[in-house]
């Protein structure tokens, strides 16, 4: 169908219902992400502060991995909620992103691994 | 406004009122679409353009020459309110969103307006810290870990500076025309823009700022 | 330029229509932006054929000085750097650009603003590499800009500034176009136009266009660290401030490799367009096709580290990557094979066209062999900085993508030009360029093996390098020939461009099977009167095989809304270039004025553009020319 410049499709009145519910529905969830954000970032920071007192023994690389697993899930659900990922006609930028970070990470990769010796 | 398509030359532009607008404005021309699809490509490219910096900066961040190291440097306290910030900024741009859908542009504005208040916040302390570091002898040339830390944390700050001054625009543009077919779809960009910096951010405290205090 | 339809202003505002050259410097009209990119790529192709001419006379005799050392490095940078980022790129983004909605049935694509700013800047940074000849600095480390070489302690004058200045802004306009391209795709096919319907030449520029989206953001960070160090006294490259040499190469080449396939993919899709309709016979094996050039996509961001086999990585990084570099060659040989079955039981005509076509498959593939044996560690390190590499990657390079840019090119020309090249001149161009270019290159694989290095300005007499001087010799009469061929070819163009615009929508005889086929040649300036239906794989073919003489329209004939031109793309790309200037120059201009001032006039043209409006302007095709003329 030729797209159109500024004809806007009209959604019907059940259609409208339904989305107005998610609409309504929708700023609870973007609270929840945040509260849920402000959390890992809470945990992130008092789990390095606990690991930085002298008579923690808890390994630093255990605390790395655990603060990069709370960042990457930090990232998803900002990706998810607020980025609207979650939301059906993501398609694409599902893939954009997840090929981005696939890039990244073989870029990780080079300067981890391979970069000295 | 600059696809090429079949169109009626006399039907309205949407100019104007909130009421004639369809639900989800930027999403109504294929402009608009054009635009949202563009931009999220666009971040999966700057997925790879951080991701590079991180890549540096992990690779670097033991070459301090014998100067001071994040162990030193860092102050976990100034980042935690810096992300605290940043993090409301991203909060506050999600409540623009949805005041777009109610097709409120006051409160569009007002939104938009505290997350650059914000993020000029963030910027500022971020701009303290610099100075602080550079008094502290870690300036962008005195080491390897110098060069990769102010390229990767500069270059977020960077986009937030370039966020700030892209959404202050946008609030005036809003003012002068209004919500309309064509402002919506630039809303809804800058928004996912504040977000994915965000993001970033997240990765930045983590991999720089918690690990480097660590050690 | 004729165009029938007639323009109207649209709510009262006032047409721009420009004549001339304001035309073409205001226009964001892809099939102009695409001869634009083929003008500015066949001048660039040019310079660097003249730069591969000096390198060939230098090197025709053992001692010779027909150039010196100093000049030779300058020459062999350039020559690289120009051939691969001004010349193949901009002209498969030529293709892309003129042919690509048609092949979609899009009337334009998705950010036509944004297009011609694309093309802008690629003009301003390949010209402000070239200045670099003009002031007597020119870039001398290599196409590939190895640290330390290119650092601020070994690379003193500004050559390498240019040579990163130059390529950062030539290369957001590549990422611009790429964006443009994908989302084009994504969102604007005709209906009908499933995914697995679009030509294979759209496949394979949507694959592309991707890969320059991931891979170039890596190579601009690496362009600004190294600008960092040079000119802002940062410490990424340097040993001495804890900095790492070979994290310089893993950036370059993470970058480099998906680079050198996305220049391959398109001139794929272009053979995988000209042989089936000169076969008069479908694609063999579409899906196979399609999930082939995915596959090379992607594994080609996990190859890199085959540029880097000798830096003493270790034999774990090494297998890995031998490995995965060998895997590549699985999908690519499906392609071949998969061309040759297309040809197999078909009706083949031997058009100039075609000839390229068929010339490319057995040339790629002594390329894509011993790409596999250099994909083997231990050999590597005998045959690395050896000529043997130099024909490796000329095979591919020119004996892939030059030779099916120049298929494309006389496949197209009708399309774009409204007259078809001619054909006798045609197969004198390409046999003479077929041989040159095997006369040139096959021997330095043998050159290789006994042992000459790459980038040598001279060798040795018969006495301590036997054979390397009539090797040597029968290399640089091969470039005659191949100049020759080129020179031709520009004639061709030239005594075409003379004559009449008589060429049909379909040129070739009805062998025509995709819709840019169905509309005028040249393409009318909105493509499409009415944007069609499409049934299935090779659109108009399947039309054709139904008894159909046009394809069925879509949508009701009515007026078409276009873009505006603007003047703006051109000033925010010299806006770029000054600020370039500005910083290299930073010194000498005692501060970063210019360098502010100009990334002010680029940021004010994006504030210009953001505040005013384009309502653009409407057409009405006239009821003759309907659908299909």
């Amino acid at each position: 169908m030729a797209g159109t410049e500024h004809t806007v499709e009209h959604a019907s009145t059940s259609e409208l219902t339904v989305r107005r519910k998610q609409r309504h529905e929708g700023p609870r969830n973007h609270l929840l992400t945040f509260g849920l954000s402000i959390m890992l970032t809470a945990l992130s920071f008092v789990a390095v502060a606990y690991a930085l007192t002298e008579d923690s023994h808890v390994e630093p690389w255990f605390v790395s991995f655990f603060i990069v697993g709370l960042a990457i899930f930090q990232a998803v659900i900002q990706l998810g909620f607020w980025m609207h990922m979650k939301d059906k006609g993501h398609g694409y930028a599902i893939v954009g992103i997840a090929f981005g970070f696939f890039v990244a990470l073989t870029c990780l990769a080079a300067g981890l691994l391979w970069s000295w010796w | 406004m600059s696809s090429v398509t079949h169109s009626d030359p006399h039907a309205h532009h949407g100019h104007g009122v909130g009421e004639e607008l369809p639900h989800e404005p930027e999403r109504a021309t294929l402009e608009g679409r054009n635009k949202i699809l563009g931009f999220w490509l666009f971040l999966g490219g700057e997925c790879v353009l951080f991701g590079t910096l991180f890549a540096v900066y992990l690779t670097l961040r033991n070459s301090t020459l014998g100067g001071p190291s994040g162990v030193e440097l860092f102050d976990l306290v100034l980042v935690a309110w810096a992300t605290f910030l940043l993090l409301t900024s991203s909060l506050t741009s999600v409540f623009a969103i949805q005041a777009m859908h109610m097709k409120n542009v006051k409160q569009i504005m007002f939104w938009l307006g505290i997350t650059v208040l914000l993020g000029a916040g963030f910027l500022g302390l971020e701009i303290y810290e610099f100075y602080h570091y550079v008094h502290e002898g870690h300036s962008f040339s005195s080491s390897a870990f110098g060069t990769s830390f102010y390229s990767l944390v500069g270059f977020h700050g960077a986009h937030v500076a370039f966020g700030i001054l892209w959404i202050s625009l946008l609030i005036v543009q809003l003012w002068k025309k209004g919500l309309t077919v064509v402002t919506a779809p630039k809303i809804y960009v800058s928004a996912l823009y504040w977000h994915f910096i965000d993001v970033v951010w997240v990765f930045i405290f983590t991999l720089v700022y918690l690990m480097g205090r660590m050690g | 330029m004729a165009n029938a339809a007639s323009a109207h202003a649209h709510d009262g505002h006032h047409v721009k229509r420009y004549g001339g050259l304001m035309d073409w410097l205001t226009t964001v009209d892809h099939k102009k932006i695409g001869i634009l990119y083929l003008l500015a790529g066949a001048f660039f192709f040019i310079v660097g054929g003249i730069e591969a001419m000096l390198i060939r006379l230098q090197l025709m005799a053992p001692g010779l000085d027909v150039v010196s050392a100093q000049h030779y490095n300058e020459i062999i940078t350039m020559h690289g750097t120009t051939m691969i980022f001004l010349a193949a790129m901009p002209i498969l983004f030529g293709f892309i650009n003129a042919i690509l909605p048609l092949q979609i049935g899009a009337r334009d694509v998705a950010f036509p603003f944004v297009n011609a700013l694309g093309f802008w800047l690629f003009l301003f940074g390949g010209i402000l590499l070239n200045i670099s000849w003009f002031v007597g600095e020119v870039p001398d480390a290599g196409w590939t800009a190895y640290v330390p070489l290119s650092g601020e302690q070994f690379s003193v004058h500004r050559g390498v500034d240019f040579f990163l200045m130059g390529l950062q802004i030539a290369g957001f306009g590549s990422l611009i176009g790429a964006i443009n391209f994908l989302v084009t795709i994504i969102n604007m096919r005709a209906p009908g136009m499933s995914f697995m319907r679009m030509p294979l030449f759209t496949w394979t520029a949507f694959i592309a266009s991707a890969l320059i989206l991931f891979a170039f953001p890596a190579f601009t960070i690496g362009l600004v660290l190294l600008t960092f160090d040079r000119l802002f006294s940062g410490n990424i490259f340097d040993p001495n401030m804890g900095g790492n040499i070979v994290l310089w190469q893993h950036i370059f080449w993470i970058f480099g490799h998906p680079e050198v396939y996305i220049l391959i993919l398109p001139a794929f899709g272009i053979i995988s367009e000209v042989i089936p309709t000169f076969a008069k016979k479908r694609l063999f094996g579409y899906s196979t096709m399609v999930f082939a050039i995915i596959l090379i996509g992607f594994l080609g961001f996990m190859v890199w580290v085959h540029h880097m086999f000798t830096t003493g990585l270790g034999p774990v990084a090494n297998a890995l990557f031998a490995v995965a570099t060998m895997l590549i060659a699985v999908p690519t040989g499906i392609k071949v094979f998969n061309w040759l079955f297309t040809m197999w039981g078909g009706q083949i005509r031997f058009n100039t066209a075609n000839l390229f076509a068929i010339g490319f498959v057995p040339t790629f593939v002594m390329g894509g062999v011993t790409g596999v044996m250099l994909a083997v560690p231990p050999a590597d390190f005998q045959f690395h900085d050896s000529y043997f590499v130099v024909a490796h990657f000329h095979y591919v390079i020119v004996g892939g993508i030059v030779l099916g840019l120049f298929a494309g090119l006389f496949y197209w020309f009708p399309k774009m030009f409204g007259r078809s090249l001619d054909e006798t001149l045609g197969k004198w161009i390409f046999w003479l360029f077929l041989i040159g270019f095997h006369l040139t290159f096959f021997i330095q694989h043998f050159l290789g093996m006994l042992g000459m290095p790459r980038r040598v300005y001279t060798y040795l007499d018969e006495s301590q390098n036997p054979g390397w001087g009539w090797m040597n010799a029968l290399s640089t009469s091969g470039a005659f020939l191949m100049s020759i061929a080129t020179i031709l070819l520009l004639v061709n163009i030239v005594i075409t461009m003379k004559k009449p615009k008589t060429a049909p929508a379909d040129p070739w005889d009805g062998l025509g099977r995709t819709l840019e086929w169905t509309i005028a040649s040249p393409a009318p300036e909105y493509n499409f009167a009415q944007t069609p239906i499409v049934r299935g794989i090779d659109a108009w073919w399947k039309e054709k095989m139904d008894g159909k003489t046009a394809m069925t329209p879509a949508e009701p004939l009515g007026p078409i809304h276009m873009p505006s031109p603007s003047i703006l793309p051109i000033i925010m790309s010299f806006g770029l270039f000054v600020a370039a200037v500005g910083f290299m120059y930073s010194d000498v201009l005692n501060g970063y004025y210019v360098a502010i001032g100009g990334l002010a006039i680029t940021l004010f043209c994006m504030f210009l553009r953001s505040v005013y409006d384009d309502h653009g302007f409407h057409l009405d095709p006239t009821e003759e020319e309907g659908v299909q003329s």
